[in-house]
């Protein structure tokens, strides 16, 4: 049995299971934060050959320092491809990316994410709440292979229909002729979700440890599909914690590192990483 | 203005770059990608007071939020405005919720589609078929994008305007004063951008001869015929990022990040650091040469030019 973890936050967890959702050798689109995490402790860990896809144009950096932006310079930082934002989008949509991540402020039962207005009561362009926007995200649900969806069970966020589909699930994909495969999970604090293949419904796949299925209903607005046998979540194993903390040393990702840091610490951070890895 | 492209000298200061070609009403694109954000134009622009433009971009982020904070901007054709790791875009919200300080119309689109948008403009072509947009609500409330049955395979297809801006804004590692400019890294939408375009204003770290950019053409992404001014200003996207030149100075950004919340502390910034300052040397100076060195010398740790 593994040496599994009894010490680590909820952002160490996340990162775990996404990166158990990466396979060896598949190339990852992935932005900043947890999933990147995830995709990065899978690379130092049962995915050595998994190629990270960068949305500037990066392709398979290998930095000695921790991403801080989806075109930081760590995304060409020992790359084995430097190019144009166009050239890796359309690498995407030939169906050369196996995996994308993304997330969203609210979420369906088919997996339709929604990045870019909540509308409320109001409408879309006089909105109660405007978001950044698709970004990438719209490509990488068109066109990934399949998608992992990293986002905290609430819900105002797992709702009945969302204000607007900036990305599709599993929507008639076929009919739309979207190429990619659509989402496969969705990672949240207390349990993942995964899609039925018939009717392309989420359904409960696991728990988080001390979980019940009474509190993720109560964290999704729809009538959540949950089967007979549910399995709990594995935990993250020592060595995933202890990567994870030598990945993110200062907990920029893992817990709230940036909010307390000076010039000076961001500087001393650098230095000490190059030490490490390099 | 029609032959500014076959000059052989096309240095200009920042300043005389942005007056010649930047004018009420003028579209403006803008190069980078999640980093290496031209904030040192968006200031020169903050500075000008050029009125009612309308930006083309992928996900800008000082470029959109700040435009539209400084109420320059009436339109823009984007797919994301934020900051992304440092915080959100403020003044973009402001102005969609509220209309402060002035309403601004929204054009959606996603990233890859933006970059499709801008190819079809340098490839001289109409539109560009993609399979992205498809079944999203992004063709719901952008009637330019149009769903299409491809005439050869009979399979749905999403087809997007080219984007010919007039003025396109572009920051890279080196070029010559012909314009022939270089990439270290990556180029995101910019070499279409340029093409796009009917003027390519190039701002690089360094001007170097054109002996200089022969030793590596293949690292040349622009070559002199598409652009119309050469600006020389080093650190020209700080607080962001520059591969092989600068480190992203991400505790300056959180600062200003943290100012932008309110819409007096933004106006307070500007104030600060783009209207108090004559150009983008005195940013720098009052940023400090010494913190900008650091920048560069813990970059150069990481990646050094190849050449």
């Amino acid at each position: 049995m593994p040496n599994y973890s009894t010490d680590y936050t909820m952002s160490e967890f996340l990162s775990v299971c996404a990166a158990r959702e990466i396979k060896d050798g598949e190339t990852v689109f992935a932005g900043v934060g947890l999933p990147l995490m995830g995709a990065l402790l899978a690379q130092n860990t049962h995915a050595p050959n998994s190629i990270l896809a960068m949305e500037c144009g990066g392709i398979g950096p290998k930095p000695k320092r921790i991403f801080l932006g989806i075109g930081d310079n760590t995304c060409v930082e020992n790359a084995i491809f430097s190019t144009s934002l166009w050239r890796l989008f359309s690498d995407q949509q030939k169906g050369f990316f196996d995996v994308g991540m993304i997330g969203g402020a609210q979420i369906d039962k088919y997996g339709n994410l929604n990045s870019t207005v909540i509308i409320g009561d109001k409408d879309y362009y006089t909105p109660v709440s405007r978001l950044p926007g698709s970004g990438g995200a719209n490509d990488i649900a068109s066109s990934a292979l399949r998608t992992i969806v990293t986002m905290p069970l609430q819900k105002r966020r797992f709702v009945e229909k969302v204000d607007y589909i900036t990305s599709p699930g599993h929507i008639d994909r076929k009919r739309y002729g979207l190429p990619g495969g659509g989402p496969s999970a969705v990672i949240t604090d207390k349990c993942i979700l995964r899609f039925d293949e018939e009717t392309g419904e989420a359904y409960l796949a696991s728990l988080t440890a001390g979980v019940t299925v009474d509190e993720v209903r109560a964290g999704v607005s729809w009538d959540l599909k949950v089967p007979d046998k549910i399995e709990e979540t594995e935990p993250p194993t020592v060595e995933q914690i202890e990567l994870l903390r030598f990945l993110d040393a200062n907990k920029i990702y893992t817990g709230n590192g940036l909010a307390s840091m000076t010039f000076e610490s961001y500087i001393e951070m650098l230095i000490n990483s190059y030490e490490r890895m390099g | 203005m029609d032959n500014m492209k076959k000059r052989s000298d096309k240095r200009m200061t920042l300043k005389e770059a942005i007056s010649t070609f930047v004018k009420d009403g003028c579209s403006v694109a803008f190069s980078g990608m999640g980093g290496t954000q031209p904030v040192a134009p968006t200031y020169e622009i903050i500075r000008q007071q050029p009125k009612n433009l309308t930006l083309i971009g992928d996900s800008p982020c000082e470029p959109g939020d700040m435009l539209a904070g400084a109420g320059l901007l009436k339109r823009m054709e984007i797919a994301w405005c934020s900051y992304a790791v440092a915080g959100l875009g403020y003044n973009f919200r402001r102005a969609v919720e509220e209309g402060v300080p002035v309403k601004v119309e929204i054009e959606e689109y996603s990233n890859y589609t933006i970059g499709l948008r801008f190819l079809a403009g340098a490839l001289n072509v109409p539109f560009m078929p993609t399979r992205s947009l498809l079944g999203s609500d992004l063709t719901t409330y952008n009637s330019k994008i149009i769903e299409y049955e491809d005439p050869y395979t009979h399979t749905p297809v999403a087809l997007v305007p080219a984007a010919n801006p007039d003025v396109g804004i572009i920051i890279a590692s080196r070029a010559d004063k012909r314009g022939n400019t270089q990439f270290l890294g990556f180029s995101a939408n910019a070499e279409n951008i340029a093409r796009a375009s009917k003027h390519t204003i190039i701002i690089c770290e360094e001007i170097v001869s054109t002996d200089e950019i022969r030793k590596t053409g293949n690292l040349t992404v622009i070559p002199e015929y598409c652009v119309d001014a050469v600006v020389e200003a080093p650190f020209a996207c700080h607080p962001w990022n520059m591969p092989y030149a600068y480190a992203y100075d991400i505790p300056f950004h959180m600062e200003f990040l943290k100012q932008n919340r309110t819409r007096d502390g933004f106006l307070k910034w500007l104030d600060e650091w783009v209207f108090a300052l004559p150009d983008h040397e005195a940013y720098c100076r009052k940023v400090g040469w010494e913190r900008l060195y650091t920048l560069t010398r813990i970059e150069r740790k990481f990646c050094k030019a190849p050449y």
